[in-house]
């Protein structure tokens, strides 16, 4: 089954899920504004790019927001995150929104607005205790 | 050392892959002899066909189930691996394209690959007698446009389980994409191609065509190849509403299939600010008149046949296709010119038109606009010239200009090296200019030095003028040149062979 999957922030994290979903057979389109971002994609990645601010609605609309089965907004910013999923969310009704969120304060709030949030941070974390938790 | 490993397994792959476009040509050769159920009395024809077209199947599974890389997605070419697939494959095609017509039409080993190289590239030159030729032949001449309009690359992605990535059919020069995967967009266009034909092959049996006419030339109409069952092109019809619908069938066929689909899509905004579509009413609406009022006005009796000629030669030599509904022996040397410019622009870009393409043009044009205004501008002006595409906007930047420039400048280059050779053959500069555009801009207009009398030489000059502009010059290029150095270092025998070995056994 092929998704349409739409990925905010081409960065480490963005490139390598976008390589992999696409050569999976998944329709992509990945947004970043920094055009030079793109440079990470490799030759499996066969979606489109969209040069963009991605809490415009002009380069959402691009992206076809309203067809996407997936958003993941994976800037480096929490706040940009937020306000692109909330925006996916409410205005295009994507089905799954996944944000991702450095400071695991704010993900309570995420949790409010029905966003599904990742934090780097909290699963670090947890990782760390975990191989503690083993050697004791 | 370790770069040879590297290289022989992206080879395995790649041959892997060779190996699906290798079927996928054995089965274009093998469709023709559908013909047989209508035509049965051409029975005798089929091992002609089979010849050709079972060993490259055979094979060319052979291949795909050795080679290719079992996980689906776990390779994916890059463009200049496509190029070397793109240029190999091609090699293949128009070479073995060629038996057919030795074993058939009775034709040299020079004809018969002029006739398939001019086939599979979609140019409509021919060293065939239609006239005399089998049902099969003239369906089997059709089809390779058909196949070789579309590219290999498309049909394989949309027909098989083909390679991941957009390498191989941007390498073929079909790389637009309308659906953000490789795969939906090649089916799209594989769909769009085939409503194309079907209305087509149904408007043209209206209007008065046999069947069979109908489809031959709907399929050489929508590929803008030029191939006809008569040896009077469209002009045998002499039916202003075949013309009409083959008009329109010429355009399609040169609109680049993005611009295609935002329009189906119903947006006609991005449709109206294409740049394609406006150079390409500008120059009609330029060039018509002109050919009215200065050369066909005076050739044919009454205004509304000069109007009909003028209008179907200017779209049959700017779309690259190669129909004719007249001979060009009375017209001037200014309507052949501007025939000769026509054919050097050509059609939309990723269409299956050939010429330098409208967007190339149209680049140029506004870059040397924004080149002219810049000289009144203060000298740290921001600029954003831009060319709209499908429905994204993208900016002309030097890189563009660059590449686009060099391109033009190699297709003149090419355009008049191709001249001299004609006219050192004997011909008059306008003839040799005129056939050699031709073949360059693959859209198979000719004014008669194209013979099956004609030198070898000059055949072959031709022909490779049509291959290497059908696969844009630079994939021909860094192909040859890829090869050439990946098989030194394969070629080379490794110092330390051992080591090889175990290396090897490591990797399994």
């Amino acid at each position: 089954m092929s998704h349409y999957i739409i990925i905010v922030g081409c960065g480490r994290l963005g490139s390598l899920l976008a390589n992999s979903l696409s050569s999976a057979g998944h329709q992509l389109v990945v947004i970043d504004r920094n055009e030079a971002k793109f440079d990470k994609l490799s030759t499996e990645f066969s979606g489109f790019k969209i040069v963009g601010d991605a809490i415009e609605m002009s380069v959402l609309r691009r992206a076809h927001v309203e067809k996407a089965d997936y958003l993941f907004a994976i800037t480096t910013e929490d706040n940009l995150n937020l306000m692109v999923a909330q925006i996916a969310k409410i205005a295009f009704n994507v089905p799954h929104v996944i944000a991702r969120v450095y400071d695991p304060a704010r993900e309570a709030i995420y949790g409010e607005f029905g966003i599904e949030t990742i934090s780097p941070t909290k699963l670090a974390a947890q990782a760390f205790l975990d191989i503690m938790r083993k050697d004791v | 050392m370790r770069y040879r490993l590297y290289l022989i397994d992206r080879y395995r792959s790649l041959i892997g892959y060779t190996g699906v476009l290798l079927a996928i040509i054995g089965v274009v050769f093998i469709v023709p002899l559908l013909t047989l159920v209508f035509y049965p009395q051409e029975v005798r024809y089929a091992p002609a066909f089979l010849s050709a077209g079972l060993p490259l199947i055979i094979i060319g599974m052979a291949l795909w189930y050795k080679l290719a890389p079992k996980q689906e997605g776990s390779f994916s070419p890059t463009i200049h691996e496509g190029m070397v697939v793109v240029l190999v494959v091609w090699v293949v095609a128009v070479t073995i394209g060629a038996v057919p017509f030795m074993l058939i039409s009775d034709l040299t080993f020079t004809q018969g690959a002029f006739e398939s190289i001019s086939g599979w590239t979609t140019t409509g030159l021919s060293v065939v007698d239609v006239e005399s030729a089998p049902r099969v032949v003239l369906l089997y001449r059709s089809l390779i446009q058909l196949a070789g309009g579309a590219g290999f690359a498309i049909i394989a992605l949309s027909a098989l389980a083909g390679p991941a990535g957009a390498g191989l059919s941007a390498a073929e020069g079909r790389g637009d994409q309308l659906a953000p995967h490789v795969r939906h967009s090649a089916a799209i266009v594989l769909r769009i191609y085939a409503a194309y034909n079907v209305i087509g092959i149904v408007a043209l049996r209206l209007a008065g065509m046999t069947w069979f006419d109908a489809v031959n030339h709907t399929f050489t109409a929508l590929a803008t190849g030029g191939f006809s069952t008569r040896a009077a092109s469209i002009g045998y019809f002499n039916n202003p509403l075949i013309e009409a619908i083959v008009i329109v069938l010429m355009l399609l066929g040169a609109l680049n299939f993005l611009t295609a689909y935002t329009l189906f899509r119903g947006n006609f905004r991005a449709f109206r600010r294409n740049g394609e579509i406006r150079l390409q009413v500008a120059l009609f609406l330029i060039v018509i008149p002109l050919l009215l009022v200065l050369t066909t006005a005076s050739i044919y009796d009454n205004i509304g046949t000069s109007l009909r000629v003028a209008v179907f030669e200017s779209v049959s030599a700017l779309s690259g296709t190669g129909f004719t509904t007249v001979g060009y022996a009375n017209w001037n040397s200014f309507g052949l010119f501007i025939l000769v410019i026509l054919m050097t622009i050509g059609g939309g870009s990723g269409s299956t038109a050939g010429g330098i393409k409208l967007n190339r043009v149209y680049v140029m044009v506004k870059a040397i606009r924004w080149e002219w205004r810049r000289a009144f501008l203060p000298q740290h002006t921001v600029n954003e010239p831009s060319i709209w595409e499908g429905e994204n906007r993208s900016f002309i930047s030097d890189q563009l200009i660059r590449r686009v420039t060099l391109y033009v400048f190699f297709y003149i280059a090419m355009l008049f090296i191709g001249t001299a050779m004609i006219a050192a053959h004997g011909y008059s500069i306008g003839d040799s200019l005129f056939e050699f555009a031709s073949s360059l801009g693959t859209t198979g207009l000719s004014v008669g030095v194209t013979t099956p009398d004609a030198p070898p030489t000059l055949l072959w000059g031709m022909s490779l003028g049509m291959f290497l502009a059908r696969l844009e010059f630079f994939a021909v290029m860094i192909g040859v040149t890829k090869l050439f150095v990946d098989g030194r270092v394969l070629l080379t025998k490794p110092e330390t062979p051992d080591r090889t070995v175990k290396v090897r056994e490591d990797q399994a």
